[in-house]
């Protein structure tokens, strides 16, 4: 076999993009726990390294996409795992259901209309305006929202996690400007507004904020999820 | 008396392994998927997998420590599961300019919109409840 066609052989491409990708994310996150820098956050920075690189090699999306899709795919394991927290927060959900839900629903309710208005405003319609409606749950429920409201679920996926390092850094000032009094508002804001990015930010502020971020983040993308399938069997 | 002496240092060595634990979140998750093509019904299979093991955790058919090292690893390497996903925007040229910009003030505005809402709900809530206590 001669060598240029080892490389460019599709099992070899498979391979090497996603042992890049899986290395990246390894360094980026050994990086950010050394400095943790706001802008070393892996959720920002190991995005934007793997599409210097793949735009430094002027590699077309679908070939990328190609090779390390199957990690998109365990995304769905993933959502199975959400059972286990859920489980043991339990009693959270028992004692404060009555604000939590009317968090959620509030949330929700404003980053529906808000994506809707603000895109309007500026002009942005079809399909890419229907993309931006999930953009703050959790990726696995966001990419199903996407498809069955007729949005883009790889642009979802993108605006989904600029949501989450906008949130997780405004998240930082937020807690000063507005006058909360409880942690679990707190944590509500973090958990609702920037899924698990923001959920992370909830954990440096405490265990209970961390606990209800963690929580409401899973609750709120169900309910998006829910919401997005009567809508698509309606429509 | 034999199959106890078989099954108590299996649940020891499973609980202790993240390996099995992710194994049996993936069984689940496949057999949701079959269940979800075999039925038709539009809900993703994730869901129902995670409803399946709510309600196995919930009935005392499988204790928490089954799966907690399992699924701790597995949401915390969350992250790398979804790059791949997000090159998609070096697909969409017409993104790194103007309207690039505008979707950004959008996710801003938006994303600053939804804190205040869903914190000052459950504030208000919990002021309110705070002082009727």
């Amino acid at each position: 076999m001669n060598e240029v066609a080892f490389w460019t052989s599709p099992a070899v491409q498979a391979c090497g993009w996603s042992v890049m990708t899986i290395g990246l994310y390894l360094v980026v996150k050994r990086v950010y726990r050394r400095w943790g820098r706001w802008w070393q956050m892996p959720l920002a920075l190991t995005p934007l390294l793997v599409i210097g690189v793949v735009l430094a090699l002027h590699v077309p999306y679908r070939d990328y996409y190609n090779s390390t899709g199957w990690l998109i795919v365990l995304l769905g394991p993933a959502t199975v795992a959400f059972a286990v927290p859920i489980y043991e927060q339990r009693g959270l959900i028992r004692r404060y259901w009555p604000m939590l839900g009317a968090g959620m629903l509030a949330g929700t309710a404003t980053a529906i209309v808000t994506s809707w208005a603000f895109a309007s405003l500026l002009g942005i319609d079809g399909s890419l305006r229907l993309s931006l409606l999930p953009r703050s749950i959790s990726t696995p429920f966001a990419m199903n929202m996407a498809r069955d409201i007729g949005g883009t679920a790889d642009m979802t996926a993108v605006f989904v996690v600029i949501t989450g390092v906008l949130g997780s850094i405004l998240g930082e000032f937020m807690v000063t400007l507005l006058p909360l009094r409880s942690a679990l508002s707190r944590g509500a804001m973090l958990g609702v507004a920037a899924h698990a990015a923001g959920t992370a930010k909830a954990h440096e502020l405490g265990t209970e904020e961390g606990s209800v971020a963690g929580l409401l983040m899973i609750l709120v993308g169900m309910l998006n999820v829910f919401g997005a399938t009567i809508f698509a069997a309606l429509r | 008396m034999n199959t106890r002496a078989i099954a108590v240092p299996f649940r020891r060595r499973f609980h202790s392994s993240r390996l099995a634990q992710i194994g049996l979140l993936f069984a689940v998750w496949l057999a949701s998927e079959g269940f979800v093509r075999v039925v038709h019904i539009p809900i993703p299979s994730g869901i129902i997998g995670m409803f399946i093991v709510y309600i196995l955790l919930a009935w005392g058919k499988v204790s928490p420590l089954s799966l907690r090292r399992g699924a701790q690893w597995y949401l915390g390497e969350m992250l790398l599961f979804f790059i791949p996903a997000v090159p998609a925007v070096t697909a969409h040229p017409e993104f790194f300019g103007l309207l690039g910009l505008k979707i950004l003030a959008v996710i801003f505005l938006g994303t600053l919109s939804v804190m205040s809402a869903t914190a000052m709900t459950v504030d208000l809530f919990y002021r309110w409840r705070v002082r009727h206590e």
